[in-house]
C-alpha cells in the first residue's frame, strides 16, 4: 500500500473499534517484517454486534417491580409452595402455574468465592465475590456478585441484604447485595 | 444395538495459537490424519458429527456447514453438536448413535475450536475477550450480568466439596497440575509440556479463590477426529478396533440453584454409572487400566475420581497423595496431560481424550504408554458446575 493507504487503514480500525493507531502500526509492520511477507498469516480487527429488544416474558413483572418500585419478588408454586428467585412462570417439578409472592431483599450467602481473574467486560471491578445467595423466603439459589472493600469478610452463612440502585434499567443488576 | 468400534483417528498438534490456519483448514488436518489412519477416502464416510462449542470463537455462526464443505463431505447428513466443555464427549455419543443404530456404518467425529481469533485491543491479549465470549453461554438475564467465569463457577463446587469433606486441599490440587504438566511432557501434541513443582503451583498468581494459575488449564486451540464404525465394517477396514463398550450420559440443572447441593456433580456420577453399567465395568479402579478425566481444574480431577467410583464420595484427595492416579500409580489419569497439560480445544477436547486411550489401546503411545492397557475411561464434562457430563468405557480387541 502507498503510506496515505496505509494511514488510512490505520484510520478506518481506529475509528471503527477506538483501537490505538501504534497497535495497528505495531501489527501491520510485524507482519510484513517476515521472510516471505505476502504469504504471512494476516489479522484482521473485528466485533460481531447486533442490537436487541429483548421480551422479558412471564418474568416481565420481576423486572418492572425492581424498576419502577424497588421490590424483589418471587414465584411460588401452587401446588408444591416451591418458591423460586430467579422466578419463573410455573414450576418445573409440578408442571402447574406459580404466583407471585413479596421478598425482604434479605437473603444468606450459600457458596462463594473470590475472582482475581474475570472477562474484559468486568476485569475493572477485580477482585469481587462470585456468590450464591438464598434469598430470605425462597427455596432456590441466585448468581451474584459483590463489590466489598475486604473480601475475606464474606463467607458462607454470610447475612445479605439487596440495595437498589438509584439508576435502574429493569434488569438483574438494579440491586446489589451487601452484607448486613 | 449393533456394536462400534474406533477404526480410524487424527489430531492436530493443540497449542495456544494456530495463526496459519482457520477452524475449518484445522478440522481439514485432522480429518485427512484419522481418514489415513483408518486407510479409507472422504468417499466411504457415510455422515459426520461435528463438536464446535463457541459460535464467538470461530467468528461464525453454524460454522460445521462450513467445516463440512471445505472437508468435502457436501450430501452426507451430519449434524453440529454443542455441550460446553463436553461438546467433544457429547458428539462421540451421537456418533455412536448413528452406528450403533445401524443407520450408517462409517461416522466420522470431528471436534474443532479455535478461541484466541478473540482478542482485547485495549489489554493487548485474548483471554479475557474469549471469556467474554464464553459468559454468553451463562444464562443471559441473571447470571451473565454476575461476571461470573467457568473457573468461578467450578471453584464453588470445589469449595463446597472442601467444607464438607476437607478436601482437596491447595496441596492436593497442586500435586494434580505437577502431575498433569509433566504427562504432557511425553505427549508430542500437548501445549503445556513443564515441569514444576507443588510450590511453583501454590505460589503462581491466584485466579478465584482456590484456584491458583497452574490450577487451570489453557485455553487452546486445535482439532481431534475419530472415525466410527460398525463391527461388519471395523473387521474390513482394521486389525486393531478399539471398542465402545459403554457409554453413559446426562445432564443436570444449568441453574445450580435448582440442585439439591453443589459439593458432589449428580450427571457425572449417573454418566459414569450407565457407562459401567454397559461395559460390565463392576469395580472401576481394579477394572479400568487408564482413564481421561475432565481436569479443566485441579479441584474438578479430584472430585471426578469420587464422581468416577474409583474411591468413595470426599475420598478424592487421597488418590493422589497415595499415588493412586500418577503414569505408575494403580489407575493413571491423565497421560496425555489432560486439559491442563494437553490443553483444552473445547469441542476437540473430548475426542483428544479419546484418541489418547484408543492410542495406549493399540499400543502406540510411545513413551507415556501404559503397560498391557485394555480398557479405559474417557470423562468429558462442561458448562455450568458440570452441566453435562459424558462417559465412555473404551476397550480393546483381545478382551
Amino acid at each position: 500500500m502507498e503510506e496515505y493507504e496505509i494511514e488510512r487503514w490505520y484510520n478506518y480500525y481506529h475509528e471503527k473499534f477506538r483501537i490505538p493507531k501504534e497497535y495497528l502500526r505495531r501489527d501491520y509492520e510485524g507482519e510484513l517484517s517476515g521472510i516471505n511477507p505476502m504469504d504471512a498469516p494476516l489479522e484482521i480487527p473485528d466485533k460481531i454486534e447486533v442490537f436487541f429488544k429483548y421480551s422479558l416474558g412471564q418474568q416481565s413483572r420481576f423486572f418492572r417491580e425492581l424498576r419502577e418500585s424497588k421490590r424483589i419478588f418471587g414465584s411460588k408454586c401452587i401446588r408444591c409452595g416451591k418458591v423460586y428467585c430467579p422466578p419463573r412462570a410455573n414450576c418445573h417439578l409440578c408442571y402447574e402455574p406459580t404466583e407471585w409472592v413479596p421478598l425482604e431483599g434479605t437473603g444468606t450467602i450459600k457458596a462463594c468465592t473470590v475472582q482475581y481473574y474475570t472477562t474484559s467486560a468486568f476485569i475493572r471491578k477485580l477482585p469481587f465475590i462470585c456468590a450464591y445467595v438464598q434469598l430470605d423466603g425462597t427455596d432456590s439459589l441466585m448468581m451474584t456478585n459483590m463489590e466489598v472493600e475486604d473480601v475475606s469478610r464474606v463467607r458462607v452463612g454470610t447475612k445479605v441484604k439487596a440495595v437498589f440502585r438509584e439508576e435502574r434499567t429493569g434488569s438483574i443488576t438494579d440491586f446489589y447485595f451487601r452484607p448486613v | 444395538m449393533r456394536k462400534v468400534a474406533i477404526v480410524g483417528m487424527g489430531t492436530t498438534k493443540f497449542k495456544a495459537r494456530w495463526i496459519n490456519k482457520t477452524y475449518y483448514e484445522l478440522a481439514y488436518d485432522a480429518a485427512k490424519l484419522a481418514m489415513e489412519d483408518a486407510g479409507i477416502g472422504r468417499k466411504e464416510i457415510d455422515c459426520a458429527v461435528y463438536g464446535i462449542y463457541n459460535d464467538f470463537f470461530q467468528r461464525q455462526y453454524q460454522p460445521d456447514a462450513f467445516v463440512h464443505d471445505y472437508i468435502g463431505l457436501g450430501l452426507k447428513p451430519m449434524v453440529r453438536v454443542n455441550a460446553g466443555g463436553a461438546t467433544g464427549g457429547a458428539a462421540l455419543r451421537i456418533g455412536y448413535s448413528e452406528v450403533a443404530s445401524g443407520l450408517y456404518d462409517i461416522c466420522l467425529v470431528l471436534g474443532v475450536e479455535k478461541c484466541n481469533d478473540c482478542y482485547n485491543y485495549e489489554m493487548g491479549i485474548t483471554t479475557p475477550e474469549v471469556l467474554r465470549a464464553i459468559l454468553y453461554t451463562a444464562d443471559m438475564t441473571y447470571d451473565n450480568p454476575a461476571g461470573r467465569t467457568a473457573a468461578s463457577g467450578f471453584a464453588l463446587a470445589v469449595i463446597a466439596h472442601m467444607e464438607k469433606y476437607g478436601n482437596p486441599t491447595e496441596e492436593q490440587m497442586a500435586k494434580v497440575s505437577v502431575k498433569n504438566h509433566f504427562n504432557a511432557t511425553k505427549n508430542p501434541v500437548a501445549q503445556s509440556p513443564q515441569i514444576i513443582t507443588v510450590e511453583d503451583v501454590l505460589k503462581s498468581r491466584k485466579i478465584v479463590e482456590p484456584f491458583k494459575f497452574y490450577d487451570n488449564c489453557l485455553y487452546t486451540e486445535g482439532s481431534s477426529a475419530v472415525i466410527l464404525a460398525s463391527e461388519r465394517v471395523a473387521r474390513q477396514i482394521t486389525d486393531k478396533p478399539v471398542w465402545i463398550s459403554g457409554l453413559g450420559a446426562s445432564v443436570d440443572y444449568v441453574m445450580p440453584g435448582n440442585r439439591p447441593n453443589i459439593y458432589t456433580f449428580e450427571s457425572s456420577r449417573i454418566a459414569a454409572r450407565k457407562a459401567y453399567d454397559m461395559a460390565g465395568v463392576k469395580n472401576p479402579i481394579k477394572e479400568l487400566d487408564l482413564a481421561e478425566l475432565h481436569d479443566a481444574f485441579t479441584g474438578t480431577e479430584i472430585m471426578a475420581y469420587e464422581d468416577c467410583f474409583f474411591c468413595e464420595e470426599g475420598d478424592g484427595g487421597h488418590l493422589i497423595d497415595e499415588g493412586t492416579v500418577m503414569p505408575d500409580g494403580e489407575l493413571p489419569v491423565n497421560l496425555s496431560g489432560g486439559l491442563i497439560g494437553c490443553g483444552h480445544a473445547v469441542g476437540a477436547t473430548g475426542i483428544m481424550q479419546t484418541y489418547e486411550i484408543a492410542l495406549h489401546l493399540r499400543g502406540e503411545a510411545g513413551e507415556r504408554q501404559q503397560k498391557n492397557a485394555r480398557r479405559g475411561l474417557v470423562q468429558s464434562i462442561g458448562g455450568t458446575l458440570c452441566t453435562w457430563t459424558v462417559c465412555l468405557v473404551l476397550e480393546r480387541e483381545d478382551r
